[in-house]
This record gives C-alpha cells, sequence and structure tokens, in this order.
C-alpha cells in the first residue's frame, strides 16, 4: 500500500495563546513496500503527521490518500495501517496475550482462535512462554516486542511506528532495531518510522524524510541504497559515515535553528 | 505461615494481650465500678450472655443487612451515574452542582428530614445507608473515568474498536481502580451512618446502634463495651476483606493508581 501525504497541514489551536502550526503543508508519497523514516529536531510534528496517516489525527488541511499502487484500489485512511506507539500504550489490566489478541477480539474472533494466532505471534517476535505475565512484570524490550506482536497480528499493510525505541538501553535497542529488520525483509510491510536518532534512521531506512523544525516541513529526502538484509555491522562501515555526515549537517542546521527561535521567544517573554 | 508472618503478627497479637492485661489488673486492683469502666472478663461475659439469648446475632443480622442493602443500592446508582458522566459532557454538567454541593454535606444532618419522610423503619435506615456511600462512588467513578490514559483510548480505536468496546474494554478496566477506591470509602462511611441512624431512630429496636443506646440508657457498661468490640471487629473484617477483593479484581493496580483520597 502506497501513501500519499498531498498538502497537508496541522495547526493547534490552543485556547489563549496563538495558533501553533505543527506542519505546513507536507507533500510526500511513501511508497508501496519500502521503510521511510521520518527524521527531524523534536517538535517538528514528525509523530503529528503519522498519527494523521493513521487516521488518528484530523489534517486541518490537505488529504491523505492510501492505495494499493498494483490495482489502483484505495483504502480509508486508517483502515490499512496500524500504529506502534512511542508510549506502547500496552493495556496494563490485560495479560501478555490479552494484549496481543486485542484487534482480534474486537474483530469476533473467538477465544481460542485468536489466543493460537497470539501465541504464534509471540512466537515471532521472541517472546514465548510470558503469555499469562501482565505488562508491568516484564522488561522494557520485552514490553516492546508485546506491542510490535500487537501491531503486526492485525496484518494492515502499513506500519507506523513513532519513535518506538526510543526509551530503550542501547544495547536492547540493536537488539530489537535488528528483530525490525528481520521482520521487514520478511514482511515487505509500507514503513513509517520516526525517530529522532540519525544511526537508527540510517540502518532501518530506504529512505529518510528529513524535517524541518517548527513549522514543520519537509527538507530534504535522503534515499539509503545500503544493500538488504542488513545488520548492526553496517555502522562500521564507510558509507554509512558518509551518510550520517550527510544527514547530520541538515539536521544540525534544524536544531539550531529550532534553539534560537526558543532562545528568542524566551526573551521576548522576559522584555 | 511463613516465619515472616508470624514475625509480623507477634507484637500486635501481644499489644493487645498486654492491653487487656493491665485492664483488668488495674480495674480489679482499684476497684473501679463496673458502671463506669467494666473489667475485660466482665465485657466477655456480657458478649457471651448476649450471644446465647440471641440478642447479638438479631441485631447485628439487622445492621449488616441495612450496610450491605444500603451499600449495594449506591454501588450500582454510583458506578453508573459515575461512568454515565465520564461519557456525556451534558450529564456531567447536569449533575455536578448537586455533587458539589451535597457531597460536603454532613449525611448525618439529613436523619431528621428522613425520619419525617420515612419514619423509622426498614426503608429510612436503607435510605441512609445507600446516600451516604453514594456520594464517594459516583466522584471516584468519575474521576477514574476522567483520568483514563487517553493513548490507551486511541490505541484501542487503531486496533479497531467501536466507541461501545473502548468504553467496556478500555474506559471500565482503567477507572477499576478508583471505583475500588470509591467502594472502600463508600463502605467506611455507610457503617457510620447505619449505626447512628439506628441510635437517633431507634424506635424501630434493632440493630447494634440500637443495642448500643439502649444498654448506655440503662447504665448498662458491660453491655456497651460488648457492643463497640462487635463492631470494631466487624467493621475492620469488612474493610479487609474488600481490600482482599480489591487485590484480586485489580492486581495490576496494587501501588499504582489508586491513590487514598
Amino acid at each position: 500500500m502506497e501513501v500519499c501525504v498531498e498538502a497537508v497541514s496541522k495547526i493547534w489551536n490552543v485556547a489563549g495563546a496563538a495558533p501553533v502550526t505543527a506542519l505546513d503543508t507536507v507533500h510526500h508519497g511513501f511508497p508501496s513496500g519500502r521503510f521511510s523514516c521520518l527524521l527531524g529536531p523534536s517538535g517538528c510534528g514528525k509523530s503529528t503527521l503519522v498519527q494523521i496517516v493513521g487516521g488518528l489525527e484530523t489534517p486541518s488541511t490537505g488529504k491523505i490518500s492510501i492505495f494499493d499502487p498494483a490495482t489502483a484500489h484505495s483504502a480509508p485512511v486508517g483502515a490499512a495501517s496500524i500504529m506502534m506507539w512511542q508510549g506502547l500504550n500496552l493495556f496494563p489490566w490485560r495479560s501478555v496475550i490479552d494484549n496481543v489478541a486485542f484487534g482480534l477480539e474486537v474483530a469476533g474472533i473467538g477465544r481460542r482462535e485468536r489466543h493460537e494466532r497470539a501465541r504464534a505471534m509471540l512466537a515471532a517476535v521472541g517472546l514465548t512462554g510470558f503469555d499469562r505475565h501482565l505488562p508491568r512484570q516484564l522488561s522494557g524490550g520485552m514490553r516492546q516486542r508485546v506491542a510490535l506482536a500487537r501491531a503486526l497480528i492485525m496484518e494492515r499493510p502499513i506500519l507506523l511506528m513513532d519513535e518506538p525505541f526510543a526509551a530503550l538501553d542501547a544495547q536492547t535497542k540493536i537488539v530489537m532495531q535488528e528483530e525490525l529488520l528481520r521482520i521487514f525483509d520478511a514482511t515487505r510491510k509500507t514503513v513509517l518510522f520516526v525517530t529522532h536518532a540519525i544511526d537508527e534512521a540510517i540502518l532501518l531506512g530506504d529512505e529518510i524524510v528529513v524535517m524541518t523544525a517548527r513549522p514543520g516541513r519537509i527538507k530534504e529526502v535522503i534515499p539509503i541504497d545500503l544493500q538488504r538484509p542488513r545488520s548492526f555491522d553496517l555502522v562500521n562501515t564507510k558509507e554509512f559515515g558518509a551518510l550520517f555526515q550527510h544527514v547530520f549537517h541538515l539536521i544540525r542546521e534544524e536544531v539550531t535553528r529550532a534553539m534560537s527561535e526558543q532562545a528568542g521567544q524566551a526573551s521576548e517573554q522576559a522584555a | 505461615m511463613s516465619r515472616r508472618r508470624i514475625a509480623e503478627l507477634t507484637l500486635p497479637t501481644l499489644s493487645i494481650i498486654g492491653f487487656i492485661a493491665l485492664w483488668q489488673i488495674v480495674v480489679v486492683l482499684r476497684g473501679i465500678p463496673p458502671i463506669y469502666l467494666p473489667a475485660p472478663s466482665a465485657i466477655a461475659a456480657a458478649l457471651a450472655q448476649m450471644a446465647r439469648d440471641g440478642s447479638l446475632w438479631i441485631n447485628l443480622t439487622a445492621t449488616l443487612l441495612r450496610i450491605f442493602a444500603g451499600f449495594v443500592v449506591a454501588a450500582i446508582s454510583g458506578v453508573s451515574l459515575g461512568l454515565l458522566m465520564g461519557r456525556s459532557r451534558i450529564v456531567a454538567q447536569i449533575a455536578d452542582p448537586w455533587l458539589a454541593a451535597l457531597y460536603p454535606l454532613p449525611k448525618i444532618s439529613l436523619i431528621p428530614l428522613m425520619i419525617i419522610w420515612l419514619g423509622t423503619g426498614e426503608t429510612y435506615n436503607i435510605v441512609m445507608s445507600a446516600i451516604s456511600a453514594f456520594f464517594p462512588i459516583v466522584l471516584s467513578t468519575y474521576a477514574g473515568v476522567q483520568q483514563v490514559d487517553r493513548g490507551l483510548v486511541l490505541a484501542a480505536r487503531d486496533l479497531g474498536a467501536s466507541p461501545r468496546q473502548i468504553q467496556a474494554k478500555v474506559i471500565l478496566p482503567a477507572a477499576v481502580p478508583h471505583i475500588f477506591n470509591g467502594l472502600q470509602l463508600g463502605m467506611g462511611v455507610t457503617i457510620i451512618l447505619v449505626v447512628a441512624a439506628e441510635m437517633i431512630g431507634g424506635s424501630d429496636q434493632t440493630g447494634m446502634g440500637y443495642l448500643l443506646i439502649n444498654a448506655g440508657q440503662v447504665m448498662d457498661t458491660d453491655k456497651v463495651f460488648a457492643s463497640l468490640v462487635v463492631m470494631a471487629v466487624v467493621g475492620a473484617v469488612i474493610i479487609k476483606l474488600q481490600r482482599f477483593i480489591d487485590r484480586k479484581a485489580a492486581p495490576w493496580a496494587v501501588n499504582a493508581g489508586a491513590s487514598r483520597e
């Protein structure tokens, strides 16, 4: 499934304050079966953009279309995608298996079948034998796997990921990134992956969509033509280093600009 | 029982036994008149007498039935209204001024009015019980629904849940720790109010509150103490039982979410 973002803007109206433009006329086509990373300084609207693509937030202007490029059939926004959240949003009162099976449960699939499928999905993400545990009894990395399984079990062609690994320690993060690479190679979904880590974006993505500081616009789209299957070893290669430098300079400009704007606002308020 | 559990129970048990022994010795040695402070042995004898002649069981059953009847009415109506308020802004706005005005009103001050309206029969006792439990239950439920993590609701929607499914499978369970907290608060005030209602509207002549005030009026001090002991034990058992159910029903929320108010 291809995602086409056409002139999407998002303006937040906060009571008692000036409206904030989070996204300003964003155009981009996310090609089918490709891994796209959205990279930008914090507050650039990248989370908002994936939420709009997922139908969880409405754009102020512009539109999202989702269609199969082979058949030209389109799907309603939200129906073909599933989100993996920054905060995971696991249901704390549900056991691991009932978290994973939630989407099947609300779709009316019987207990035995949904548990069977959930167990298979947990095995696929490397988490067997913790069916009856509650999320709070698991480590951070294990909770990530539960959230990933809960998303993947829906078998939606578009996977939206909002900084899913941001809270992990460095080692667990590498393990989860390699896990995700393996799953992507096996399923070839269309992935929109939000991150603020440059190395993560290069390691995972087929392209990096670099966004500007508020208001969020697309600054540059960088193709990452590194061969798949990939692994973490890639970060030691020359190509990786060159790409990192290139992206880093683009991002540094934006971060500096964002910081000076914030400083300007602060001194304005102080004056 | 584990060794640690036994160790944990040793001091509390010794504390009670020591206190009773001291009490007995002081009363006997100083010859305190039983009408003023009866010895623990005399209180135990009075309790045994009340148990034998059946007055303890009749009155205790009457009080417990009133507490639970009122509590069940309050729990069902309170949780329902709290959930409705969480679901509909209109309901919340209509209910809000009444809750704000009636919640802090000491429910005991409604006793004269309820006696005028309802007399001093069972209806009076159960209505007093229900009214007192109702407010903490509604307010805790409403607070619980309002504090549901918006991320969980969005995640459920993304996973295909309908608004009704979100209500039943996300909002309600997420609010359970707060609801149980409200039920505990409600139970506490119901016990107080039922006994108070029995003491004031005692013409119907049953209940622990009646037993207590009746014994007090004829200076039957051993019976007063015996009734107090029974009520203290029953109250403690009810609260412990509720905490136990609470932990079983919402194990994920132990030490999280269900803050005391």
